[in-house]
């Protein structure tokens, strides 16, 4: 393959080894490898099945009617406010506690390895625990309910928020700041006349932006025993399809609510 | 000129008077969120010393269980179910790249035009949101409780994402080297294969590794309703406070995550 060939000018062209083919046979190998951990068992595949779900979440059971079926969802207010409680609550404050941590991290405010490396390390550490376990920690602390909820999200949103703040302010353009600092003001002055205005914005769009992650999370909290609308269907999901079905329609509808208005409204902010 | 300076100044809009509000309104929203949420107060009492056990049991890591020797067996070891979780994460995204190739030339505006994409992409929003544990749910019932439905279901939950992605991907396309091979009579094909494949190449793979990251962390609690990988013993070990047995998974969870984000950042940062 790799055989030079002349061009009409005398010039001889080597043609470039090509990557792809590596990359191909390493993903490949890879693939083999991986499915030797997921055994296929065919007698338990019933592809069938998956319809005979479907019509049982989306269609009324026997006993009842399809009245029922929507009544259904009107009784979901209560659960779905907790939901709604947990995300808006855990969001706020984890955002909010996330705001000093980032500065910390952040190498173009403190340029000290001393204090940024142990910060981020933590922040990636918080970051690795999945929400829902943090819930069940929570639980044992504090009880079942909202406020495991809340505090597991409350954490996770902190994670996040720490990570992609810090990464915003580190990109921050600094000439503000050097020339408040040129005119005599003192850091924090700088800092907040600087920094925080060019700040603020990203860090309203990133709270939206973790609101909308934590509804789709707390949606399915309640599976842990942290309440809201996922309880609803961890109660119902052994006997009553299609109260869960019903569940799941509502669930989406707010979902794709949340997602919208925040989409807007972090289109407005740019 | 200090005059003007001043006038200046104080004519400025008074942002911050609107700015405390929506802090009030905000702060009164969130205050409101506590009201049903109860505390078990004899928990809450115990806290110190519920954190120490709950410390002291996490740091104890049980090796035997972690590798799966000594009396547990190996497909019962973390190490496995740590590797069944990767295979999971990694075949789902394949899965999930594979499938989501087709929804990113439908969902693209200079291939399809303005209106079919905007059907497409409203697919697409569909499967981003719908969430992954009801997913899970419901194809354990037709492909049982196996790894292969973890597998499914985190492919098909990453179309949504990828095709979006993809479809930017091909929008954003230099169009010049189609319009050279154009020049050249190349066939469809190869426009294809040699104008639109190289081109798009490393955003794909950028983008499908980005995904493979958030799959892995998803993959690790699939296992909760029974749909393979790490979650289950994770659990098990969470819902009976067996701190030893819990450390033991987060160190796997942790190690686990923090070398994929390791590796995946590594790659995209070459493929840039």
């Amino acid at each position: 393959m790799a055989h030079p060939f002349n061009l009409s000018s005398g010039k001889s062209v080597r043609i470039p080894f090509n990557r792809t083919i590596v990359v191909f046979v390493i993903i490949a190998l890879l693939t083999i490898g991986f499915s030797f951990f997921i055994p296929v068992k065919w007698h338990l595949i019933r592809i069938d099945q998956l319809w005979v779900i479907f019509s049982r979440l989306f269609t009324p059971s026997h006993s009842r009617t399809w009245g029922d079926y929507f009544s259904f969802m009107l009784t979901l207010g209560d659960p779905l406010l907790a939901t709604l409680q947990m995300s808006l609550a855990g969001t706020v404050i984890g955002c909010v506690l996330a705001v000093p941590v980032a500065v910390l991290a952040a190498r173009n405010i403190f340029k000290s390895k001393i204090i940024s490396i142990p910060v981020k390390l933590l922040m990636n550490l918080v970051r690795t625990i999945p929400t829902m376990i943090l819930a069940i920690l929570a639980t044992f602390f504090v009880g079942l309910g909202i406020l495991s909820g809340i505090i597991a999200i409350a954490i996770f949103s902190f994670g996040i928020m720490a990570k992609m703040l810090y990464e915003a302010i580190e990109t921050v353009d600094m000439g503000p700041f050097e020339a408040l600092e040129s005119t005599g003001a003192n850091k924090i002055v700088a800092f907040q006349h600087a920094v925080v205005s060019q700040i603020a914005p990203i860090f309203i769009s990133y709270t939206i932006y973790i609101f909308e992650i934590n509804i789709r999370a707390s949606a399915v909290l309640g599976y842990v025993g942290a309440g809201g609308i996922g309880a609803v269907i961890k109660n119902n999901i052994l006997y009553n399809y299609d109260r869960v079905g019903a569940t799941i329609i509502v669930m989406l509808v707010v979902i794709l609510i949340v997602q919208f208005t925040s989409n807007y409204i972090r289109r407005k902010l740019q | 000129m200090n005059e003007r300076v001043a006038l200046a100044y104080k004519q400025q809009p008074r942002k911050w008077i609107a700015n405390i509000a929506l802090a009030i309104i905000i702060l009164f929203f969130v205050a409101i969120s506590f009201t049903g949420s109860t505390i078990n107060w004899y928990r809450l009492a115990n806290f110190s010393q519920s954190f120490n056990t709950m410390i002291r049991g996490i740091v104890d890591i049980n090796w035997a269980f972690f590798f799966g020797i000594d009396g547990f067996q190996f497909s019962e070891g973390i190490v496995y179910k740590t590797l069944e979780t990767l295979a999971m994460a990694f075949l789902g995204t394949m899965i999930g790249a594979v499938l989501a190739l087709p929804f990113g030339f439908l969902a693209a505006v200079n291939v399809v035009g303005k209106k079919w994409a905007k059907v497409s992409e409203a697919l697409l929003v569909l499967i981003r949101v719908f969430p992954e544990i009801i997913l899970a749910i419901i194809l354990i019932k037709g492909f049982g409780m196996t790894p292969l439905t973890g597998v499914l279901t985190i492919g098909i939950h990453s179309i949504g994402m990828l095709g979006k992605l993809f479809a930017e991907a091909i929008d954003n396309m230099d169009r010049s080297s189609l319009e050279a091979l154009d020049s050249v009579g190349a066939s469809t094909w190869q426009k294809i294969l040699y104008g639109i494949i190289p081109n798009i190449m490393p955003d794909l793979t950028s983008v499908s590794l980005y995904r493979f990251d958030i799959n892995v962390r998803s993959a690790s609690i699939l296992g909760i309703i029974g749909a393979g990988g790490i979650g289950a013993p994770l659990l098990i070990a969470a819902n009976n406070w067996s701190w030893n047995m819990l450390g033991t998974v987060l160190l796997a969870i942790i190690l686990m995550v923090l070398a994929v984000d390791f590796i995946s950042s590594y790659l995209r940062n070459k493929l840039v």
